[in-house]
């Protein structure tokens, strides 16, 4: 058995102290042991055999198979081939990339660094979210370091191998986190997702075969690589090893970052962790994954944090961020403020999306004022409809899922708006 | 080659295209296989936005976009499934959130897809009760292009087009989400010598033309199957016609040719046909040394009678012939038997030249320049030089051409001509010095066929009345032809 100490924070276990965040003390605490490892070591299709077998998941939102996805790129050919990093952090309720950004920026090199053996890719773009300055100032650090210190460049551990790292920052758009969204935005054109096929495994950054992974995924790699598969299998469940962070929002005591293994339950991350609602307030509502989730009401909080359990609850894990509203919210206003967002952040290209988005928040905001009729509710479960799996990339999904969460649980909130011609909750946040 | 079955009929395509692609190549996309689409063209890269084209593939669980999908051997394609119906109608139900539905007052009504397609697979009633979004209207797009951002459903195939044809790319979509909208780059303007095609690809009202805008409602346009005569390429049009006017030309699809556009001069040469110049009766120089109006008729015998006189006193050796690039191959015929017939041996052709571009513009400004040398008509070059040392004393010219071919001295070497005998479909400054002149048909007035720079013929038919007593000029070459009593059998 493995005699590594079992630990349910290692991604964020160092990250109280600032020498961490220095390539010095990354070494100090046996930082890019795991790269040399990986690189002196190992085949690149053995890296990617132990990550596949880590069962590590994607921990953008969409939760696919990391090994799996490296394994789709084209080991053949004499074109080049790309990382990109996503850290274009922008789904609401979700703060847990920025953290490894600022405090854990040489871990996710160094599993950048692994995953570029592993896929023999020339460079990786880290994409960065244009309002993360500080992190993205962070990243440029560690990535001078790294290059410094020749873990990066020309000839990495002496073993030939090379691969460069170009932090990029982006310029503000949720759908620049939509990977080929991304890729167009990091290629200079205007972000917007690309029709499939082509994959970018085939046609991805400037035309070439490409990986996109995000943050966290990355972070996980080096533990990987050390400790071994069994040893992440060993947090989690079966389907969904290893930790995640988990971004606590909303009307909670203690909101904040908790690494807990994937499975966690919602209602111990709720109550115990983020110590539940003040002033002895209840629960009415958790978004679990980000706002395009679908919520789950207070009776449904029973759940382990993992998309196999979440989705027999008809929502997913997402990017793991936790939001909580209390009693007095109004699920009209929720609605509104949502689908507000989703309004604003389509890219405008598919037509389900860029009108879809847009009237959903029509009608939520006119059922809000007290103009509702009796219709409005199955119209917009049916604009759902129109939108839901029908467009060029998931965003239509996104906008639709979490509307279609709230007429499921709440839709009372959205009757009593029509009935009483006004919104019953005065004690509701402001719009 | 990969056999794919849409709704129960089997089709053999090739690999390597997508549904859509191998749908239009067979022939049948909209003609048999009923898949609407916004965004695809067959001439422009795939987009994909639109989403009207989902279609349902056996063994794969979501609807997928016909135009992006790409074909393989034994897919099972299903058009008209209840899913697809549905798929159509939440797209046309979206389109039209926020369209204004001006259609009264919209100039791309009776040719507009959102029209087209909401009656053909939309849903009847609006459910929408929101404000509709607020644009620009009559925006100025440029030169010949104007602009209404509310009836616009970003479809970007003028953007595709800008970009991938002329390679221009003046305009872009800015801003995201419902708040998106067509725009001119800062500082540009929609201005290249193809703008007029962004109107045509345009599915509705929100890109038209400035020159036919508001001109005529177009149902009541006839569409009649034309070649532009602007120049060599023969550009495959639709003359729109009506009230024995043509109100505009539009590209006629024809991948040989021109694929599906025409160029901005060559679209607005439609006004040549019925212009204020147009040469619609005969004249004969009288003895006041005047042109004067007469008929046809006697014109010919005026022109056979100066012909005559001269050859029977001085040999075919003295007449000279001017052909030019905008008769028909017909007409080119019959001035080759009427010269044969006469024995003139002195032929050229004149054409204009002008600027050309690697798309579609030829810089011989005639579109039967190329029909006329296959006659063996040369270069007029030499027939203008035994002019210049006075070897001539009679010419007969087709059209006017010759007033810009670089070998002719001024109109005053034609000057000293004893017969100057000009068939040409419009005034110009040969009358000047012309004895007999002859009133020809437009390309839109006759039948014939054209010849083009790469060699393909192409075949016209009237589109309206011929202006005047305009006659083909074969009929007028083969008229005189029998006065002069050269005729040969096949032309009697």
């Amino acid at each position: 058995m493995l005699t590594v100490p079992h630990t349910t924070n290692y991604l964020t276990e160092h990250f109280g102290d600032d020498a961490f965040t220095t390539l010095e003390g990354y070494r100090a605490r046996g930082g890019y042991e795991a790269a040399k490892k990986a690189i002196s070591e190992m085949s690149p299709a053995d890296v990617i055999e132990l990550v596949k077998d880590s069962g590590l998941q994607g921990r953008g939102g969409a939760g696919f198979s990391a090994g799996m996805k490296w394994s789709f790129m084209p080991t053949d050919g004499d074109q080049p081939s790309y990382l990109v990093c996503n850290a274009d952090e922008s789904e609401p309720g979700s703060y847990k990339d920025r953290i490894l950004l600022e405090r854990g920026g040489h871990q996710m090199l160094e599993g950048i660094l692994i995953a570029a053996w592993a896929t023999q890719a020339d460079t990786t773009f880290i994409y960065v979210r244009g309002e993360y300055a500080f992190p993205a100032d962070q990243l440029d650090r560690c990535v001078r370091e790294a290059y410094d210190a020749g873990l990066l460049g020309e000839n990495i551990f002496g073993k030939g191998f090379k691969h460069d790292v170009v932090v990029h920052r982006g310029a503000g758009a949720y759908i620049c986190g939509e990977e080929t969204g991304l890729l167009e935005s990091l290629e200079g054109k205007k972000g917007q997702p690309r029709k499939k096929p082509p994959f970018p495994a085939q046609f991805g950054a400037f035309g070439m075969p490409t990986t996109v992974n995000n943050v966290e995924t990355f972070s996980h790699v080096p533990h990987i690589v050390k400790n071994g598969a069994d040893w992440f299998k060993g947090f989690g469940t079966e389907k969904s090893p290893g930790t995640m962070i988990f971004g606590v929002s909303g009307h909670v005591v203690r909101p904040g970052l908790y690494e807990l293994p994937m499975g966690t339950p919602l209602d111990e991350i709720v109550f115990e962790h983020a110590q539940g609602v003040p002033e002895g307030r209840k629960v009415k509502g958790v978004i679990p994954g980000g706002m395009s989730m679908p919520i789950l009401p207070a009776g449904m909080l029973d759940v382990p944090m993992a998309n196999e359990s979440l989705r027999e609850r008809k929502t997913m894990l997402g990017t793991g961020g936790v939001m909580v509203m209390d009693e007095r919210t109004c699920m009209v206003r929720a609605a509104c403020v949502i689908t507000y967002f989703f309004r604003d952040e389509s890219c405008g290209q598919c037509t389900q999306c860029r009108e879809g988005t847009g009237w959903l928040n029509k009608i939520v905001e006119r059922i809000e004022r007290g103009a509702g009729s009796e219709g409005d509710i199955e119209l917009l479960l049916d604009v759902c409809g129109k939108m839901e799996a029908k467009t060029i990339c998931a965003f239509a999904d996104a906008a639709a899922w979490p509307v279609q969460g709230l007429l499921r649980h709440f839709r009372e909130d959205f009757e009593e708006h029509v009935r009483q011609k006004k919104c019953p909750f005065p004690e509701s946040f402001e719009l | 080659m990969a056999k794919i079955t849409v709704d129960g009929t089997e089709y053999e395509t090739q690999e390597g295209r997508t549904i859509l692609q191998a749908l239009d190549e067979l022939g049948i996309l909209m003609n048999g296989v009923d898949i609407p689409h916004y965004c695809w063209h067959p001439k422009l890269s795939i987009d994909g936005s639109c989403r009207l084209c989902q279609v349902e593939i056996e063994g794969v669980p979501k609807l997928q976009i016909a135009c992006n999908t790409p074909i393989k051997d034994g897919m099972e394609i299903r058009t008209q499934t209840a899913p697809v119906k549905e798929a159509r109608e939440g797209v046309m139900e979206l389109l039209l959130v926020n369209h204004p539905l001006d259609c009264p007052i919209c100039d791309q009504a009776g040719e507009c897809k959102l029209q087209d397609y909401a009656f053909e697979y939309g849903v009847e009633h609006s459910r929408s009760r929101e404000p509709r979004r607020a644009g620009k209207k009559n925006v100025d797009f440029g030169p010949t292009i104007t602009f209404d951002q509310e009836r616009c459903i970003l479809c970007r195939r003028c953007v595709r087009f800008c970009r991938e044809v002329p390679g221009t790319g003046e305009i872009g979509v800015f801003g995201r989400g419902d708040h998106s909208a067509l725009e001119t780059f800062p500082g540009l303007e929609l201005d290249n010598p193809y703008s007029m095609n962004v109107a045509d690809i345009c599915p509705v009202g929100a890109l038209t033309t400035k020159d036919f805008r508001f001109k005529i409602r177009v149902w009541f346009l006839e569409d009649v199957p034309g070649i532009c005569t602007g120049c060599s390429k023969g550009c495959n049009v639709w003359l729109g016609t009506a009230n024995n006017k043509v109100y505009r030309y539009v590209p006629r699809r024809n991948d040989a040719v021109n694929e599906t556009w025409v160029c901005d001069d060559g679209r607005m040469s439609y006004r040549h046909i019925g212009s204020a110049d147009r040469l619609d009766r005969a004249m004969v120089r009288g003895e006041l040394g005047v042109l004067e109006v007469t008929s046809v008729d006697d014109a010919v015998a005026a022109a056979s009678e100066r012909l005559r006189a001269l050859v029977d006193a001085k040999g075919p050796g003295v007449v000279g012939a001017v052909a030019s690039g905008h008769g028909t191959n017909e007409d080119l015929e019959a001035f080759v038997r009427l010269l044969d017939g006469l024995g003139v041996e002195n032929r050229g052709l004149a054409t204009v030249q002008g600027e050309s571009d690697e798309l579609l513009v030829q810089a011989e400004k005639a579109a039967n320049g190329e029909g006329a040398r296959k006659l063996g008509f040369g270069d007029a070059a030499g027939v203008l030089d035994r002019l210049n040392t006075g070897g001539l004393e009679a010419l007969v010219v087709m059209g006017h051409d010759l007033l810009d071919a670089q070998h002719l001295g001024g109109i005053e070497g034609l000057e000293r001509l004893d017969t100057l005998i000009v068939l040409d479909s419009h005034h110009s400054a040969l009358e000047r010095v012309a004895h007999v002149v002859l009133p020809a048909r437009h390309a839109a007035e006759k039948a014939g066929h054209f010849t083009n720079h790469e060699g393909i013929v192409q075949a016209v038919a009237p589109a309206v009345e011929p202006a005047g007593e305009a006659v083909p000029e074969a009929e007028a070459f083969d008229r005189l032809a029998a006065a002069l009593g050269v005729a040969g059998e096949d032309a009697a």
